[in-house]
């Protein structure tokens, strides 16, 4: 740049280049007027203009997930920044990385209720892992450098920058792209070699050890090491919802998703195991079920996480290593390939085995018998999209449906809302996961109800070109609450009944979307080529059972091996 | 339950206080006393923050400070370790010349200062352990506390071992 001074645009876009931006979803508004002026120039960034902020923040969270580069979204002062919040605290819970840049008022009339004002900074204080109001145009390089080096190191996370109207405005003589971070900020990535000595020792012994992998192992890319250990060990790996996919599900060591949800045997396995190694999890309450005691009574309990926080918050365990855990896995790989040799076949081994072929998610696409509609659409929906397909997830049965019966063979490619449960994320969030992988199959496994939260994004998919499909399971409840009703509330369904409006198909057609009804479960191969086929982003309107039930699952305040509806399980 | 005192290191910014004290919020503790000033490096200020709540509940609300970006540094004070300070400044009613004389003296085995006097009043100052002040204010409570003021804790760590 020739010119002495900058714009504080300028200086934003300059940063987000260096950063390695190269897609932002947002909308725009009269405080971001600068911000767009300088942006609509810049070759080297993709703006996708979103519908709803809510799904811009989702769309950076999905694209963040599948790649996991830091996504960026973009809102306005007032009703964009607050439009922005759910998206925000559903990335944060998931431990996705997002930076987030909000317009303000200028700065000469912040706190006086200024048209279209909010406090963007103390509202999300308590939803990011770090925020910033700038002052002043020459802090820019150093808060926009100091927003994605916060996001997207240690435990990952939102970083919100609250641009004012006149900080972007104005110009400044300023030095581009600086180091300089902030002394308070040291991210635990190094294990204590100490800490690994003492789990190798307790791994070397373990009769019956087990691995419980989080979301931490698919964020630190540690799925390779985890498959070695597991390999090298003879040990069972079950995961949480987030790290669905930390596994191949059909590796004949994977016992699936653990939990209240989660599949019998993997529950099973944290009963009957002597050793527990949790990596990158925070052991939630829908992970342990509510009796603690219950939980791994036998073992003894190892967790490796990259945030001190986590350590013994939920769950106490006897060993704790705080740090990386791709690092302290292959610390614990190395160490124990000293140690040992492989073990030959163990009584263990052969009953994981056992409990493998048990397992829903891990034996492919044959349904059990006396399957529900939900039950077979999503094991065809596993048979017929290859490895590399990215699916989504609403929130409610469907999202547990797919948790259960999809078989997840990569990781980064079983996208859903875990912490927060937000209904209308996987529709934005398909959005930016096909925007971040276009040549990949993207499906999102909707809901009606949640559907219904965020389809005016299929104009966006429209507009943009963003082929993405939308599977709906049409089954015109608030199922999984519904579901609750019915088991737990006497069948009373209070306010879940979902009527009969809209018309799926009429209304993607509307937006200009390929759509199509599957009455029946055999129609869904066609229909799904044709959605594929048709060159737009696709509504399919599947119709389920009204009443299906995903199960079986742990009862409100029940333990990990009080699931109930486990008749059609098999018993081994 | 057990009070309990936190030292933080944190930037002197606004919102850092407000970023500290959402993770009390968030977890439901009350702040029994907290103070705020500037320290021996510029640019960073030192927080006292005195809690009451189980020595577990105390461990997560710590780690979960040290998290923030703002805050250098977190330091739990035990008693044995710390040396402990509060500032009390209190009117105690003084009805009639043998009243005051009493307080009088009663401050002065306290190490109270008198810092003003009016006719049915005197003005005292303490800066003494908070258990002290406790015991010094019910004791003023017999003549009748007219105001009664503290600044909260402040503490610092006996000898280098603390300054890491
Ligand atoms: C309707 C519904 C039902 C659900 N049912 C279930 C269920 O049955 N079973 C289930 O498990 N979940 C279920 N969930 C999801 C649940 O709410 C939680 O989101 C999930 O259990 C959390 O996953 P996690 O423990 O892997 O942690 P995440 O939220 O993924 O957090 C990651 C953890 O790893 C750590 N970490 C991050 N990076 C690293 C790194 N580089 N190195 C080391 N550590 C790292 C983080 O500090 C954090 O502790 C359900 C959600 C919904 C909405
Ligand atoms: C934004 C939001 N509001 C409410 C809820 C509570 N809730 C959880 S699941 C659910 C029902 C979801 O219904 P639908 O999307 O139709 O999916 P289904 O369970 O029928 O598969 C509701 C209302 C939520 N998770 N998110």
């Amino acid at each position: 740049m020739t010119r002495e001074k900058l714009s504080g645009a300028e200086i934003v876009v300059e940063e987000l280049k260096t950063e390695g931006v190269e897609v932002a979803f947002g909308i725009p508004g009269g405080v971001l007027l600068d911000l767009y002026d300088v942006l609509d120039r810049e070759e080297a960034i993709r703006h996708i203009l979103m519908r709803h902020e809510q799904c811009a923040a989702h769309a950076a969270d999905g694209y963040a997930r599948v790649l996991g580069k830091t996504g960026v979204c973009i809102a306005t002062s007032g009703p964009g920044a607050t439009n922005l919040v759910t998206g925000l605290t559903n990335a944060n819970m998931d431990s996705s990385p997002v930076v987030a840049l909000t317009g303000q008022v200028p700065t000469s009339v912040i706190g006086t209720n200024a048209f279209q004002e909010a406090s963007t900074f103390t509202i999300t204080m308590p939803i990011t892992k770090h925020n910033f109001l700038v002052k002043r145009t020459e802090d820019l390089p150093k808060v926009i450098h100091n927003a994605f080096y916060i996001a997207n190191t240690g435990r990952k996370g939102v970083v919100l920058v609250d641009l004012p109207k006149d900080i972007l405005a104005g110009e400044a003589k300023v030095n581009l792209h600086p180091k300089e971070t902030f002394a308070g900020y040291k991210p635990n990535i190094k294990p204590n070699q100490v800490q690994i000595k003492r789990v190798v020792e307790i791994l070397a012994k373990a009769e019956r050890p087990l691995i419980l992998a989080g979301g931490g192992v698919i964020s630190a890319g540690a799925t390779e090491e985890l498959r070695h250990l597991a390999e090298f060990l003879g040990a069972p790996v079950i995961t949480t919802l987030m790290g669905k996919g930390a596994i191949p599900e059909n590796h004949p060591f994977c016992l699936g998703m653990a939990g209240m949800h989660g599949q019998v045997y993997a529950n099973r396995a944290i009963n009957e195991c002597d050793a527990l190694l949790a990596l990158g999890t925070r052991f939630s309450d829908r992970t342990t079920g509510w009796q603690l005691d219950q939980f791994a009574p036998d073992a003894t309990l190892i967790q490796v996480d990259i945030d001190t926080a986590e350590i013994n918050k939920n769950l106490p365990v006897d060993i704790p290593i705080v740090g990386d855990v791709k690092l302290a896995l292959s610390a614990i790989l190395a160490l124990l390939a000293k140690k040992r040799k492989k073990k030959s076949e163990s009584e263990w081994e052969k009953r994981i085995k056992k409990m493998h072929e048990a397992c829903d998610s891990c034996v492919g696409d044959i349904p059990k018998e006396g399957a529900s509609v939900s039950e077979i659409l999503i094991k065809e929906i596993s048979r017929i999209l290859d490895d590399d397909a990215i699916v989504t997830t609403e929130v409610g049965q469907c999202q547990m449906f797919a948790a259960h019966y999809y078989m997840t063979r990569k990781p980064r490619t079983f996208i859903s809302s875990g912490g927060l449960g937000t209904m209308g994320f996987g529709f934005p969030a398909a959005i930016g996961a096909k925007v971040a992988a276009p040549d990949k199959k993207v499906v999102d496994l909707a809901g009606d109800g949640s559907f219904l939260m965020t389809c005016q994004d299929l104009a966006t998919c429209v507009e943009n070109d963003i082929q993405v499909v939308v599977c709906i399971f049409d089954n015109r409840y608030l199922g999984m609450v519904r579901q609750w009703q019915e088991l737990f509330y006497e069948k009373k369904y209070a306010q879940t009944g979902l009527g009969i409006s809209p018309d799926f198909v009429k209304l993607a057609e509307a937006f200009g979307c390929y759509a199509e009804r599957v009455e029946k479960p055999e129609e869904l191969q066609d229909a799904l080529n044709n959605a594929f086929d048709s060159g737009k982003p696709a509504v399919l309107d599947m119709i389920v059972g009204k009443e299906d039930k995903v199960l079986p699952m742990i009862p409100p305040g029940g333990s990990i091996i009080g699931m109930i509806g486990t008749e059609r399980c098999k018993h081994i | 339950m057990q009070t309990h005192i936190i030292s933080l290191l944190v930037e002197d910014h606004p919102g850092v206080l407000t970023r500290m004290s959402g993770m009390f919020t968030q977890r439901g503790i009350n702040i029994t006393s907290l103070t705020v000033s500037p320290c021996e490096k510029e640019g960073l200020s030192r927080m006292t923050v005195a809690i009451k709540g189980s020595e577990s509940e105390l461990e997560k609300v710590r780690k979960q400070i040290s998290n923030l970006i703002e805050v250098i540094k977190v330091v739990n004070l035990g008693k044995k370790d710390a040396i402990v300070r509060d500032l009390c400044l209190l009117r105690v009613h003084v009805k009639d010349s043998g009243a005051r004389s009493e307080v009088m003296q009663l401050a002065e085995s306290y190490g109270a200062k008198i810092v003003d006097a009016a006719l049915d009043s005197v003005t005292l100052e303490l800066t003494e352990e908070p258990e002290r002040i406790n015991r010094f204010v019910d004791l003023m409570r017999h003549f009748g506390v007219k105001q009664l003021y503290r600044t909260g804790v402040t503490a610092i760590g006996i000898g280098a071992g603390l300054e890491r």
